[in-house]
This record gives structure tokens, C-alpha cells and sequence, in this order.
């Protein structure tokens, strides 16, 4: 009797222990990841394959991958920090992770990267990540500007690849017209992004500012706006704009189907480009060409960085790091330039299989280096935080500028005026 | 048992309990959804703050955001904006409201579909609409424009997003096109409910058509129409994705609402404060604005 009550007590401690242990052997920790790059063809494939080897070593611990759209990101983002639920892997653009920063809600990388011995020395745009003298992020991209050019449409004006302004600008002219007779201009010679925010108008405008041999700031964030280049630079952008040599009001995305439909003769732009016509049609695909930017230096700069809330558990900043640690990684560096057709960050990627696989890869490796040589950067020296607000009231001026036809020396005086007060406060 | 029925709500001195108990939970939750970030608005409002953090140690209490906010031409731009936007909107929306009411309320064939047709606009979501209408302004692509070329009316493209007139054209274009449905349903109810005795006296009496709008269908419709012209007016003050998709509140803050200007200090520039107080001030002059509407409305009635 007493050994059938032994049983069924063992029995019935069996039974709890299972009843306990057995959600908790089934629980899984996750990991909230939020992205606008999820669904890029390339880049989105890249952290797919990221995730999976994450998954993969760290069993029971989930990664859930958010997609929130570009155009809602910042409000998303400022929520849920501010709402103390940040996602524990934090993806921002290189022009908004400051904000964050300053807040202090980004944990010092700096620690973790001593103790693992992450090498970091010529990782491109790194040096963009240092707020306040503490690593607070880990660059993803940093890029420079090609130009992608219709072949078939410059051989009909018997035009040449431009190699500087001029020649850039003679081509444009020649090639922005009506082609049915119908009196609307239906072909263009560039396209460029004139709606939406200011980050991209700032950086459509850099193309020509540039070239002419300015800038919004120089090294030591010193506003540098009126000098007699940016006027030039100024005045290059006015020409663009308001001799219709671009459609206007249209947004980034839209300009760069026009360029995939056959529909503008060259477009400069990111490496995100390619991807793109590679989604052409058949008989538009074959005059889609690449070449370097007629301009010196090209734009390039910081795109998007990884980074960890300072505010999360230990234990879970050791997986956040993992996962940065998998992501930065030369076999994830290399199988970046493969994915995303793109520049990784890391000198140690392998882009042997890239070159293979893109055959313009050289040409992007090219342009990224223009671009880091001479220093560039989208986002200015000095003004990081009030970022949006100087794009947009630069923005606001040179639409000022091309609406009321205003002389670009005049709006450079008063562009520096405003950028200098907006430094001030 | 005698304390069961001291608690009774089926006691008639205790049924305006029973009332506020069904209440409670629908004003709990307009009191958490509404009343708590209001105040929370109102506080950050006079306080120096860029991102603010729920739990975190509140700033020194300062009147700077209001100070630069009526200082700041920004502002009184928004206010301008604003005020011709509610204008135009409100009163094109009524007058075309009311004239589409009027004429799918007499009998001819086709009623229905020209009904339907009438209330269509306000059932398209507002994104989608806003959409459409970009492509169809486009000021490269866009079928306004090739209709405008086509016809002989213009000689040019016009750009319609990047002249300051033309951007606030099309905004009011697409606010009347998507808001007047609403005026219309509204109004046709109230038509319905006009008795026809009225009319038949009028007719007797030797009124003519225009006569009876005047002296009938209008003061009768009016208790209809003065609240509709309000929620109208309030759906123009409060509407974002309008504006924001179309223009974005430019080009040169041409079309900068109230509510675009709070968005993009809050989160365009992170200056949770000012925005703070610039959507505050937007809810004083909301009040304000519905409340002598209301009133006004009141007196043409009664």
C-alpha cells in the first residue's frame, strides 16, 4: 500500500515537474528587430541571412523582424525609446541615430568592441559613429554616388559619357525633350528628387555644391555657405531645376523608376540603384549603363548604422552584441557585396565573389573611395542634431530661390544667416 | 436581504447609478485614450524638452515654447494657412454638399446611382485618394496637366506642387472633393425629414422655387447644417495625411497647417515642447472656434 502511495506521489511530482519545466524548456527569448530595408531587394536578403545564422548558434533565441516604412521610421523609433520599448537590435539612419544618442538611450559600443577585439580600423564611416567621444553605433554602409546612364538616349544626340559639369549639363539640355510632338516633356536629361524631405533634397543639391568645390560646413562644423563656390554650386542647382532638365515634384523612389522606364538620360545615385535596373524591362535593361559621376568629388557618405539601447537587461546586450558581432563579421561582409550588389564597410570583405557576380563592382568600390578620400559626408560636420531642420530650411531657400528666381548670392547670404542661427541654438 | 435591497440599482432613487456604472468603462477609456495625453501634451508644453521619456524626471516649468511659438512668423503663417484653408474648405464643401443634396433629393431615373455616386468620394480611404490625385497633378506625368496642354487652356506645364498658389489649390481641390460627400449625406437626411406640408403651402401661398429654399428648406435644414459645418470645419483643422502626402506643408510652407507644423516639430525636428505648444494652441482654437459656431447656430434656430 504504502509503495503504491510512493508511486503515485512519484508519479503525481513527475507530473508537476513536467507541467513547470516544459514551458519553460519551450519558452524562447526574442529579440525585437525593426528595419525599413526588410523588403530591399539586396540589402533586405543581406540581414535575412544575418538572422538565420543568429538563430542558428544562439537555439531559443528568436529575432523578431519589424518592418516600419522609411517615411515613418523616426516617429516609430522616438516612440518606443521614449516610450522605454526600444527594440533591442536599434537600426537607424546615420543622420538620426544622434538624437538618440544625446539622449543617451545608445549604450557605449566602446567596451564591448575592446573586449572582443572587433576590429574596426578602416571600416568605412566608422569615425561618423563617435557621439560625444563614446562609439555609439557600428556603420553599415558607406557609400559613394555612380551615375547610371541610358545608353541608346545619348547615342541618338550623339553624345558621349559626361566627364565633368559642363559636359554633364550640355547633355542634359540636349536630351530633356518632347518626343511625341505632343508639347510636353516627356524625356529627361537628369532626375532628381525636388518633394519630400530635406535629407534628400540636401543631398541631390550636393551633387553640384560638391563639385564646385563647397560645402554647408568645413572640418571644425564652421557654416560655410556664402562663398563665391557654393553660389556656383548654388546657381548649378537653380540651372537643373528651373530649365525643367529634371521632372519635377516627384519623389526618390518615382525618379528612379522614370530612369528604369527609359524615361531620363542619366541619373546619379547610391548603389541602391543597380538592383533596381536589374528589374527593367528586357529591351530597356541592355541601355542601362553605369559609369563614374561626371563630379569631384562624388557625394557619398554614411548610410545606416546597428545599435544597442542603454537601457536593456545585461544579459540581453550580450545577444545584441552577438549579433552585431555576426553582422560585422568578414564572412557577413563579404556575403554583403554579394547580396546587396553594395560597398561593405569592412576592408577584410572578400568582394572576389561580388566583382564576379556585379560587373560593376569595381566602379563602386571606385566611387566609395572618391568619396571617403575627400572627406564626404551628407550629413554636415556640426549641425548632426538639428540635421532636419537645416535640410529643410535649405531646401525651403532654394525652392525660394528657383520659384521667385532669386540671385543665388543673395540666398547664400541668407542661407549661412539661417544655418548659423539654427547652429546657435 | 435588507442590505441587498438598500444597494438595489433597481430602486428608482438609485437608477442614475446604473447609468453612471454603464458609463464608467467608455469614460475610463476616453480618459486614459484622451484626457491623460492632453494633460501629459499640456505639461510637456511648458517644459524645455526635445524626446521625452515616459518616467523621466520632469524639466523646470518654462513659458519659452509659448514665448518663441507667438514670437515666430512660422507660427502666424500656420495660423493664415489654417484659417484660409477651414474657409474655403468648409464653405465649398457646404455649398456643393448642400447643391448635390438638394439634387439627389427629387425624384428622376437613376437616383440611386447618382446617390451613390454623390457619397463615393467619402468612402475612398483618404491615403488612396490622396494618392490618386498626386499622380493626377503630377507636374510632369500628370493628367491635369496633359488635359490643361491638350485643351489649349495652358501653354505650360504648370507646376503644381512647386507654386506656393497652385500647391494650396490643389490641397483645398482634394479637401472639398474627399469632405463634401459627408455635408451631402447629412444634408439629404435632413431634406427627408422636412415635412411636405411646408412646401405645399408655400405653393399655395404663391412661393416659387427659389423662395422656398430660401424661407423653407434652409432654416429648416439649418439645425443639420450648423453641426455638420462644424465637424467639417474640424475635420479641416485636425486633417493631416491630406496635406502631409500631397505637399508635405510646402512648398515654401504654402500649405503648413497647424497640425503639419506640430508633426514636424515633434517629429521632424524632435522638439517635443514647442510642438507641444503649437498643438495645444491648435485645441484652444478649436474650442473656441465650435463653440461660437454652436452658439451661432443655436440662435438662427431657435
Amino acid at each position: 500500500m504504502i509503495a503504491h502511495w510512493r508511486k503515485l506521489l512519484a508519479a503525481t511530482a513527475a507530473a508537476m515537474a513536467l507541467a513547470v519545466a516544459g514551458p519553460a524548456a519551450a519558452q524562447t527569448k526574442t529579440l525585437k528587430f525593426v528595419s525599413w530595408q526588410k523588403d530591399e531587394r539586396g540589402v533586405g536578403d543581406w540581414w535575412g541571412e544575418v538572422i538565420k545564422e543568429f538563430e542558428r548558434t544562439h537555439p531559443g533565441v528568436k529575432i523578431e523582424w519589424t518592418k516600419v516604412e522609411r517615411g515613418a521610421y523616426a516617429d516609430t523609433m522616438t516612440t518606443l525609446f521614449a516610450g522605454g520599448q526600444p527594440p533591442e537590435i536599434v537600426h537607424l539612419a546615420s543622420f538620426e541615430f544622434q538624437k538618440f544618442a544625446d539622449n543617451g538611450w545608445l549604450e557605449n559600443l566602446g567596451p564591448w568592441i575592446e573586449k572582443s577585439k572587433l576590429d574596426l580600423k578602416g571600416w568605412s564611416g566608422q569615425e561618423k559613429c563617435t557621439w560625444q567621444k563614446e562609439t555609439v553605433c557600428i556603420m553599415m554602409l558607406y557609400f559613394g554616388y555612380i551615375m547610371a546612364y541610358n545608353e541608346e538616349i545619348l547615342a541618338k544626340e550623339g553624345l558621349s559619357v559626361p566627364k565633368n559639369y559642363a559636359e554633364f549639363l550640355a547633355a542634359a539640355r540636349k536630351t530633356t525633350k518632347d518626343t511625341n510632338g505632343d508639347n510636353i516633356l516627356d524625356q529627361f536629361g537628369t532626375g532628381h528628387e525636388t518633394k519630400g524631405g530635406g535629407g534628400q533634397y540636401l543631398s541631390e543639391m550636393l551633387n553640384y555644391v560638391l563639385d564646385a568645390k563647397a560645402n554647408w560646413t568645413d572640418a571644425d562644423g564652421k557654416i560655410t555657405i556664402n562663398t563665391p563656390e557654393m553660389i556656383e554650386g548654388l546657381s548649378r542647382w537653380k540651372t537643373i531645376v528651373k530649365e525643367n532638365l529634371t521632372p519635377r515634384d516627384l519623389s526618390a523612389g518615382e525618379v528612379r523608376q522614370l530612369f528604369v522606364d527609359g524615361k531620363i538620360a542619366m541619373k546619379i545615385d547610391g548603389p541602391w540603384l543597380y538592383p533596381l535596373m536589374e528589374k527593367a524591362k528586357p529591351e530597356t535593361r541592355s541601355k542601362l549603363k553605369l559609369a563614374m559621376v561626371p563630379f569631384s568629388p562624388p557625394v557619398g557618405g554614411s548610410s545606416n548604422v546597428l545599435a544597442m539601447p542603454s537601457e536593456i537587461a545585461d544579459e540581453t546586450k550580450e545577444l545584441v552584441w552577438d549579433f552585431i558581432m555576426i553582422a560585422t563579421s568578414d564572412k557577413f561582409q563579404s556575403l554583403f557585396a554579394t547580396l546587396a550588389s553594395s560597398t561593405p564597410p569592412s576592408p577584410r570583405a572578400d568582394i572576389s565573389d561580388a566583382k564576379k557576380a556585379v560587373p560593376h563592382f569595381d566602379l563602386l568600390v571606385e566611387a566609395q573611395r572618391a568619396a571617403a578620400s575627400a572627406g564626404v559626408d551628407r550629413i554636415p560636420t556640426g549641425l548632426e542634431l538639428p540635421f532636419n531642420e537645416f535640410a529643410k530650411m535649405v531646401m525651403e531657400e532654394a525652392q525660394r530661390m528657383i520659384i521667385q528666381d532669386l540671385d543665388p548670392k543673395a540666398v547664400a547670404a541668407t542661407i549661412q544667416s539661417k544655418a548659423e542661427a539654427i547652429q546657435k541654438q | 436581504m435588507k442590505s441587498t435591497s438598500r444597494y438595489s440599482l433597481a430602486r428608482p432613487s438609485r437608477r442614475h447609478w446604473l447609468g453612471y456604472l454603464l458609463l464608467a468603462p467608455a469614460v475610463l477609456l476616453i480618459a486614459l485614450i484622451i484626457v491623460y495625453p492632453l494633460l501629459v501634451s499640456l505639461d510637456l508644453s511648458f517644459q524645455n524638452v526635445g524626446i521625452p521619456r515616459l518616467g523621466q524626471t520632469r524639466r523646470p516649468f518654462t513659458t519659452v515654447n509659448y514665448e518663441r511659438l507667438f514670437a515666430s512668423a512660422e507660427f502666424w503663417n500656420a495660423c493664415w494657412v489654417t484659417f484660409k484653408l477651414v474657409v474655403i474648405v468648409t464653405f465649398l464643401c457646404s455649398l456643393l454638399g448642400l447643391a448635390t443634396a438638394l439634387l439627389v433629393n427629387n425624384k428622376f431615373k437613376g437616383r440611386s446611382l447618382a446617390r451613390l455616386f454623390v457619397a463615393l468620394p467619402w468612402a475612398i480611404p483618404e491615403v488612396i485618394a490622396v494618392v490618386i490625385f498626386a499622380w493626377i497633378f503630377d507636374s510632369s506625368f500628370g493628367l491635369m496637366n496633359w488635359l490643361l496642354v491638350s485643351l489649349g487652356l495652358s501653354d505650360q506645364m504648370i507646376n503644381w506642387f512647386s507654386d506656393p498658389q497652385a500647391a494650396f489649390a490643389v490641397v483645398c481641390a482634394v479637401m472639398i472633393w474627399k469632405g463634401y460627400p459627408f455635408v451631402s449625406i447629412m444634408a439629404l437626411a435632413g431634406l427627408q425629414s422636412i415635412p411636405e406640408d411646408f412646401y405645399h403651402a408655400a405653393r399655395v401661398d404663391g412661393a416659387g422655387p427659389w423662395q422656398r429654399l430660401v424661407h423653407i428648406t434652409l432654416p429648416c435644414l439649418m439645425p443639420v447644417l450648423g453641426v455638420t459645418m462644424v465637424l467639417v470645419m474640424l475635420w479641416v483643422f485636425r486633417d493631416f495625411s491630406i496635406i502631409y502626402v500631397l505637399t508635405g506643408g510646402g512648398p515654401l510652407k504654402a500649405t503648413q497647417t497647424l497640425s503639419i507644423m506640430t508633426y514636424e516639430h515633434a517629429f521632424g525636428f524632435f522638439k517635443m515642447g514647442y510642438a507641444s505648444a503649437v498643438g495645444i494652441v491648435t485645441l484652444v482654437v478649436c474650442i473656441i472656434a465650435s463653440r461660437l459656431l454652436i452658439g451661432r447656430r443655436a440662435e438662427s434656430i431657435y
